[in-house]
């Protein structure tokens, strides 16, 4: 019983850790557009909870994605520079999109073990009727 | 009493091995986009269970075997047949959701053996199956 619950805290610490990712990803294609937007990545580390003992994921420090920002060559713009270049984010969408697939995925796995790990439970718990 | 007939000690020790490979099994999903994760598993049960010292197959208080409150003390090692992806990752989510299928297919036979055991009892003592 005590395992399961184990189970079950590291499939939520999976599920909390991928929607931390999704949020991410999101706040990364809200400001797609938004001038001098500086792209965020975030990373997990594994952590082992000192009180069941479980090994959980937690994210990891969020950073700053240091590239080169797009430009775009527009003289009338209000924000255009002296060389008439617009500088926007160093977020480009299709990234972000296969990246929140994967947390869609990664957050799927974890919910189907989560859902194995109750069944097991119930039907262990099943062997108490009749 | 029920302990002391082994079929039922059986089924017991092997769903507890099958929730603690589970558990494992559930680290190693969480951890499927951890850098440097290396994916971990347990010894099949097949192989507690013909080990030739077994102190968990003639006792159950015995050594390793509920000794740390009542979880089987299941040995950890390290999937030989994974490998590492750019990030030092070595998880992949279709084997860990394979063997997280045969874990719970494993806690359903040992639970359905431990009911059918108890339904043979009732019908020992003359209670109907």
């Amino acid at each position: 019983m005590f395992d399961l619950k184990k189970a079950m805290k590291a499939a939520a610490s999976g599920m909390d850790a991928q929607s931390f990712r999704l949020r991410i990803l999101g706040e990364n294609l809200a400001n797609a557009d938004t001038p001098g937007f500086q792209r965020k990545t975030v990373s997990f580390v594994n952590e082992i909870n000192r009180l069941t003992g479980a090994s959980q994921v937690r994210p990891d420090q969020v950073t700053l994605d240091q590239s080169d920002p797009r430009e775009s060559y527009d003289p009338g713009h209000p924000m255009a520079n002296e060389r008439g270049l617009v500088t926007y984010s160093n977020v480009n969408p299709l990234i972000e999109l296969a990246d929140a697939r994967e947390a869609q995925r990664s957050y799927q796995a974890n919910l189907s073990i989560f859902d194995q790990a109750r069944r097991m439970h119930a039907g262990t718990l099943d062997l108490l009727r009749r | 009493m029920f302990e002391e007939l082994s079929l039922v000690r059986m089924a017991s020790a092997m769903a507890r091995h099958a929730t603690a490979r589970h558990s494992v099994i559930a680290e190693n999903v969480a951890n499927a986009d951890t850098p440097g994760y290396r994916a971990r598993d347990v010894k099949a049960f097949s192989e507690y269970v013909n080990e030739p010292f077994t102190p968990q197959a003639t006792r159950p208080g015995h050594m390793a075997f509920g000794a740390q409150g009542g979880g089987l003390n299941v040995e950890k090692i390290f999937d030989p047949m994974s490998q590492a992806s750019g990030n030092g990752n070595a998880v992949s989510l279709e084997s860990e959701m394979l063997k997280s299928v045969e874990a719970q297919g494993q806690h359903a036979l040992a639970t359905t053996i431990y009911r059918k055991v108890h339904d043979l009892m009732r019908m020992g003592l003359g209670r109907g199956g």
